[in-house]
């Protein structure tokens, strides 16, 4: 039985492996404790002890050799048979805001995991802008290139 | 159950009612409104209306499938059309409106107070003055009985009303120049600044000679005026619109002062300009973007009184004559129960500003003002065909309000005699609306492709950006086959009746989408846009033309059934927008236009409400 704080560092930096983000850039949605929960209140205990354990390897053989990490998170995360498609959870977890229950089956059955989780989603940073409604960036901003693509740490 | 005698009894809330109750109350007249929907979004105590929009706006974030209904309460006693219930496959009767077909109508409209102004986009460009001679100028459709000179002062009047952003001299194309506007009129704002993306189409579409049909047309991209705050135009030197007993008229009064900016209902210093949220539709977190309840707010609250919950069910008329004796509405307490209990509303006068389908389907229901038999018919909206692709370049879409340009040139010309005429709004929003971007880019390249980490995240940042969508809203011609009815079949919660609706796109129509998808390839084309449309034969609103397929999208313009016209047999409002029937019972909102032209309606709506409120005074004042 996995306790609650269990895997969750690795959680966070399978995370970022995942999405292509930074964890620091995770932390600062202030999402991680949420999705964390989420996956906790959806998949089983075994499963997550399952899927963690092959994260790990991945992330320590992403630390000599990204390639071959890429390879093996292809191969056994990013398949439909792969842990019922948890690694596609998660991605679309972060990138949408939304708890994906069968991904590779029926992709329309979905749900909003809260509030918060829409306006922090990362599909709008990716896309340069912010989410409709929330983070407004100010008068006659849109006449102009977003501020973020300056700043923005994409060196990809 | 009988009440208090008003002046005037109004049914709704949206932009029609409001004018009306802060017309008349500001002349003096005592005012009943009625409203379906809920008391909270009534919005009269600051604290309160604060609290109630922000659930709305937290409805929004929290629910799954954002349509343009989302953000408010759904009602089973006085249901919303949603978007969402929308069926390819007709007939069908699963939503709250019956669809009998052939095709399903594709737009929506709001039940609560303030009514569709609260999830409209507010573009607000006016008709052009060939637009209300459809018939003797192409041969289509009916002439208005009234001319674009008649409406001029009107549109100057909502134009106060709605606090438009926009800029006057920008505003060229056919049939359209500085003279439909007067010499030294000006917007109350700077035009609403044109998005980057805006920017880069202008660059290679702005002169571009597109080819059509043999003709050679010069496309141009102008500013949108729009129903949002900017900046106050220095020039702009009307206060308001006030009743002059004495000339029995209305009149748009001059000040010394700038135009002050209307905020948020509940701070006047929140939403003084566009902060660029991009959600206008379905809402706007400021409330920069007009609403119906702004100008509610104006009405002299010691003259209005307001009901809400109350669902106007039947017009009554006297027995034995052809007056209106009163409104019999529903006052439930409960939203989802079906209890509740019958009262009489009684004025001099009796407006209907319910909207196009809520109007016609009470005067069906009470066999009201139909002698003609045109009520119900005539339904129309722009149908919208829209094409996207992505640009050669970044244009960061998402960013801003919906649309700040637009391509004016296919409003107006000879060709209206075989096709319809079309406005083209180039969107800021990415393919949010066709293809649900970007959530849908991001299930694609998951789901579909299993990429993950930085390739991910670069192939979205390098697509999603550079998305460009372009609208065609075609001006769909009247047809008294496409039509509103009701039925002792389809009833709703509180025992009304649900809209029964019969609708197609006639031969005129689909000659156009071919027509716009020629000019679109060209200006693609022109622009080095990759064309990623795509029109599936399973999607609602799909037709052919000429071997090809089209979808078309309904655009929330619902106009057209209760028309004003010149004589009793053919329509059901004469130009005063009284209904020919009974001289006590006025109907305002788009459902009075004969046709529809390319601009989006509630402007020139708004305008016609104006000339309604100056009647009904008029009326009210010679009955003394
Ligand atoms: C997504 C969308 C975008 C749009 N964008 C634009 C745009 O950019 N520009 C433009 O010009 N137009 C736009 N429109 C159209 C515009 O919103 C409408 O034309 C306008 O709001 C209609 O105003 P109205 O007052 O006539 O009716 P509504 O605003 O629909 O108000 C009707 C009122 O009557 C009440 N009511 C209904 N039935 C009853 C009853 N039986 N008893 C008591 N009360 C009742 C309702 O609750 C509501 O308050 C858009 C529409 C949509 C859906
Ligand atoms: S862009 Fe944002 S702030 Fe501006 S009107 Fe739209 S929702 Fe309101």
């Amino acid at each position: 039985m996995t306790n609650s704080t269990e895997h969750f560092d690795t959680f966070l930096a399978i995370s970022a492996w995942l999405t292509g983000y930074e964890p620091v850039e995770l932390q600062g949605t202030g999402m991680v404790q949420t999705y964390y929960s989420t996956l906790r209140e959806n998949i089983t205990a075994i499963d997550l002890d399952a899927f963690f354990a092959e994260s790990d390897f991945i992330l320590a053989k992403a630390q000599t050799d990204v390639d071959a990490a890429k390879v093996r998170t292809a191969s056994h995360l990013m398949q439909n048979s792969s842990f019922n498609s948890l690694g596609k959870q998660i991605i679309l977890m972060w990138y949408i805001g939304q708890w994906f229950a069968d991904p590779s089956g029926d992709p329309n059955n979905s749900v909003q995991i809260n509030a918060q989780s829409y306006v922090e989603a990362l599909m709008w940073p990716t896309a340069d802008t912010h989410p409709p409604g929330a983070k407004e960036p100010g008068f006659g901003s849109w006449a102009v290139k977003p501020v973020s693509v300056d700043t923005f740490n994409v060196t990809l | 159950m009988t009440e208090k005698q008003y002046d005037v009894v109004v049914v709704g809330s949206g932009i029609a009612g409001a004018v009306l109750a802060k017309v008349l109350t500001q002349a003096g007249k005592e005012v009943l409104m009625l409203e379906a929907g809920l008391t909270a979004g009534m919005a009269l105590k600051p604290e309160e209306d604060y609290e109630n929009y922000q659930s709305y706006l937290q409805r929004f974030y929290e629910t799954t499938i954002k349509a343009t209904n989302t953000p408010y309460p759904e009602i089973k006693d006085a249901p919303s059309i949603s978007v969402l219930e929308i069926q390819p496959q007709t007939p069908y009767e699963t939503g709250y409106m019956v669809q009998l077909g052939p095709l399903p109508f594709g737009s929506d409209c709001l039940r609560a107070p303030g009514g569709t102004t609260l999830h409209w986009l507010g573009n607000v460009p006016r008709m052009l003055p060939n637009d209300f001679q459809m018939k003797t100028l192409y041969d289509q459709g009916v002439d208005w009985p009234i001319c674009y000179d008649d409406l001029m002062r009107y549109y100057e009047m909502a134009e106060n009303e709605i606090g438009v952003a926009g800029d006057v001299d920008s505003q060229q194309g056919p049939d359209m120049s500085r003279s439909n506007y007067g010499p030294d009129y000006v917007f109350p704002m700077d035009k609403i600044p044109q998005s980057y993306q805006d920017q880069v189409w202008i660059k290679s579409t702005n002169g571009l000679d597109v080819s059509l049909y043999g003709k050679t047309y010069t496309v141009n991209c102008i500013s949108m005026p729009q129903g949002r705050n900017s900046t106050p135009n220095n020039d702009y030197r009307y206060a308001d619109t006030v009743w002059d007993p004495a000339s029995q008229s209305l009149n748009l009064i001059t000040t010394d002062k700038n135009y002050e900016v209307v905020g948020a209902t509940w701070n006047s210093y929140t939403g003084e300009r566009c902060e660029g949220n991009a959600s206008c539709v379905p809402i706007c977190p400021v409330q920069a973007k007009y609403n119906a309840l702004k100008t509610l707010k104006k009405a002299d609250e010691s003259k209005l009184d307001i009901i809400t919950k109350a669902v106007a069910s039947r017009v009554l008329i006297e027995p034995g004559g052809t007056d209106v004796a009163g409104i019999m509405y529903k006052a439930y307490t409960d939203p989802d129960s079906i209890e509740y209990t019958p009262h009489i509303a009684k004025g001099k006068i009796y407006v209907l500003a319910c909207s196009a389908i809520e109007n016609a389907k009470l005067l069906l229901a009470s066999n009201v003002a139909n002698s003609s038999d045109q009520v119900g018919r005539n339904l129309m909206d722009h149908l919208v065909l829209l094409t996207w692709g992505l640009l050669p370049e970044k244009g960061y879409p998402y960013r801003g309000p919906g649309c700040t340009t637009y391509i004016p040139t296919f409003r107006d010309g000879e060709f209206r005699k075989d096709f319809a005429a079309w406005i083209s709004p180039i969107d800021n929003w990415g393919w949010s609306w066709p293809t649900f971007a970007p959530g849908s880019d991001v299930t694609n390249a998951v789901i579909n492709n299993a990429m993950f980490g930085k390739d991910l995240r670069s192939h979205l940042n390098a697509d999603v950006p550079r998305q460009t969508l372009l609208h065609f809203e075609c001006e769909q011609a009247p047809c008294a086959d496409n039509r509103i009815t009701i039925s002792e079949k389809y009833k709703d919660h509180l025992d009304n009746y649900r809209p029964v609706i019969e609708y197609d796109a006639s031969d005129y129509m689909r000659k156009s989408f071919k027509a716009a998808k020629h000019v679109s390839d060209q200006i693609f084309a022109a622009n080095n846009i990759e064309d990623h449309t795509i029109y599936s034969p399973t999607e609602a609103d799909y037709v052919t033309w000429d071997g090809q397929g089209y979808t078309f999208r309904g655009a929330g313009h619902i106009v057209g059934t209760h028309r004003m016209g010149s004589s009793a047999s053919e329509s059901v409002v004469d130009k005063n927008q009284r209904t020919w029937d009974h001289q006590n019972l006025y109907l305002v909102g788009c459902g009075n236009m004969p046709t529809l032209g390319t601009s989006n309606p509630t402007l020139t709506m708004t305008a016609m409400t104006y000339q309604a409120a100056e009647s009904i005074l008029k009326q009210l004042e010679s009955n003394n």
